[in-house]
């Protein structure tokens, strides 16, 4: 068994995560969330502050691939894991297809809770490529949204999802 | 949140090991219940032991004579996926799927979802008076409380509710806990013994000995059919804690019910059982039950308050409902 002390004057820990795909060596105090190990410690201020009480998804991360709400993992747990935040989806040629996908439908607003839907979308994607609007209402229901109404919102993953599947039969058809 | 030491056992058995060393210290599975009190400061513990690295706690299993054993580490993405609980006790499936968010499911612990705390909103936070954080009196009790979401059973000297929406298809499954740690070894405890009624100044719900941890929910086997269906009130369809939880279990010899469990959560301290609703099922035919059973037995015995008098009505809707959907399914 190991064991850490942690407190607001306790030693900061090492620890070594995957995040977006890059080793991170980051040093934090230990009782510290995930949620503020990726801002305060890591800049990663794409991940947004919400309620803190797993009551609004806008602090949603993946973790080993699978949506979580940040504000309520410790940083001391994520030692050894992969963690993808907002700012790993956009590649070299710039934004995801379902980041852009939400700028031209206007699925985002004052933006507050993009990050946590563009997260669970992109979970979401992954293992279903073509969801129903039933399946998206349902996977998307732990994200609250006050502006948009998330009509635009499952209509952007819809978007991006049809676009994939074009994307794929296109390169069928090229033998790719 | 404040200072705490985190230790980090391996296994169930190295928990209790570190819960006994360590008297105060809590046990941490997925914190989505822990982490709120933290913040709030409600709670403050010196040292944490942290369940994330125990390897023996998330199995789900079928024993070869025909029992379930649900390990209490499985979180409840755990047991809304399972092909094996999809199969054989799909009511928990679809409870489990219904609870909380998808992210909180894949982070929630079936032992920390039956050991969670109250919502009540004086408990949970700091600045408000609670008769189980050493206040003399329940404030919702009080004229002027807000008693909205309190329980209507059992609730005096508090008011608080169980909040769990697995817990009461539990106990129609007939589930028993298997505990582990503690001074007497694993010991199988029935469903109900697993909680504490409230007392002043104490806010741990579980009728544990030091040391023990939930280990593992068991469902065991029947040799008779078994339906069981339940249905939750909320406000919102998802994202939201029910108002009333019901769960109806029958054992059936024939068309006729020999045996039945009827569980409510979010209506009194703990998990409550409406052993009323139980007499009016037992014995009964299944074609009469569907004709006559109102759910209004489900709330006999209620005690509620000014404000939750309407709570009372919602657990006979959700009784009833929650027996149509044990008739409906098989
Ligand atoms: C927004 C929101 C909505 C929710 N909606 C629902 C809902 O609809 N239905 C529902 O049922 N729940 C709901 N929940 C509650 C949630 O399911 C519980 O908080 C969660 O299951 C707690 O599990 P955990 O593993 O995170 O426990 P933790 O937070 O780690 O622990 C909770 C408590 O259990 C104790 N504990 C944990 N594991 C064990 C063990 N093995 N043995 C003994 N004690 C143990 C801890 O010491 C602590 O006291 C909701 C929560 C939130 C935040
Ligand atoms: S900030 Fe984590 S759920 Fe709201
Ligand atoms: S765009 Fe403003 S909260 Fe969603």
């Amino acid at each position: 068994m190991s064991e850490q002390a942690a407190g607001p004057t306790a030693r900061r820990v090492q620890a070594t995560w995957r995040v977006n795909g890059e080793s991170v060596t980051v040093a934090f105090r230990p009782h510290r969330t995930l949620l503020e190990v990726l801002r305060e410690d890591l800049g990663l201020t794409g991940t947004k502050h919400g309620c803190e009480l797993g009551e609004c998804g806008t602090c949603t991360v993946l973790l080993d691939g699978e949506p979580v709400l940040s504000c309520l993992v410790l940083g001391l747990e994520c030692e050894g894991r992969e963690i993808r935040t907002v700012e790993g989806l956009a590649g070299p040629e710039g934004p995801s297809d379902l980041q852009r996908a939400f700028a031209e439908l206007g699925a985002a607003q004052c933006g507050y809770c993009t990050p946590g839907f563009l997260l669970v979308a992109e979970h979401v994607l992954a293992r279903e490529p073509r969801p129903t609007r039933a399946q998206l209402v349902e996977e998307l229901s732990g994200n609250l949204c006050r502006c948009t109404g998330y009509l635009k919102i499952y209509e952007a993953v819809e978007r991006a999802a049809q676009r994939r599947a074009e994307g794929a039969a296109a390169e069928g058809r090229h033998g790719g | 949140m404040k200072a705490f030491r985190f230790l980090r056992p391996r296994t169930l058995a190295e928990a209790s090991e570190a819960l006994r060393r360590e008297p105060g210290a809590v046990p941490k599975a997925g914190g989505v219940d822990l982490l709120d009190r933290w913040k709030e400061r409600v709670e403050e513990p010196e040292v944490v032991v942290g369940l994330c690295d125990v390897t023996d706690g998330a199995a789900l299993r079928l024993e070869e004579d025909g029992a379930l054993v649900l390990g209490a580490l499985a979180t409840l993405a755990d047991l809304a996926g399972s092909d094996l609980v999809r199969r054989f006790l799909p009511a928990l499936a679809r409870a489990a799927d219904q609870a909380a968010s998808p992210q909180i499911r894949h982070r929630a612990t079936l032992g920390g979802n039956l050991a969670q705390a109250t919502r009540c909103g004086y408990w949970r936070l700091r600045s408000f008076p609670c008769l189980l954080r050493g206040a003399s009196r329940c404030p919702v009790r009080e004229p002027g409380g807000v008693q909205e979401t309190a329980g209507i059973f059992a609730n005096d000297p508090c008011a608080s509710a169980h909040p769990s929406s697995v817990a009461p298809v539990l106990g129609a499954l007939g589930a028993e806990i298997l505990v582990g740690g503690g001074p007497e070894g694993g010991r199988g405890l029935a469903f109900e013994a697993l909680w504490r009624a409230p007392e002043p100044g104490r806010s741990d719900v579980l009728a544990l000995e030091p040391g023990e941890l939930i280990r593992a929910v068991r469902i065991p086997p029947s040799a008779h059919p078994v339906r069981v269906g339940h249905a939750e009130v909320r406000q919102r369809a998802a994202f939201d804690w029910p108002l009333v939880t019901a769960a109806v279990g029958l054992t059936l010899d024939a068309d006729r019910i020999r045996e039945a469990r009827v569980w409510l959560g979010s209506v009194a301290p703990t998990p409550h059982r409406a052993r009323a609703a139980e007499a009016a099922l037992t014995g009964r035919r299944l074609a009469e039950v569907r004709a006559t059973f109102d759910g209004r037995a489900a709330a006999e015995g209620a005690t509620p308050l000014p404000g939750t008098a309407y709570k009372a009505g919602l657990v006979a809707v959700a009784a009833r409902r929650a027996l149509a959907d044990a008739l409906e399914r098989s």
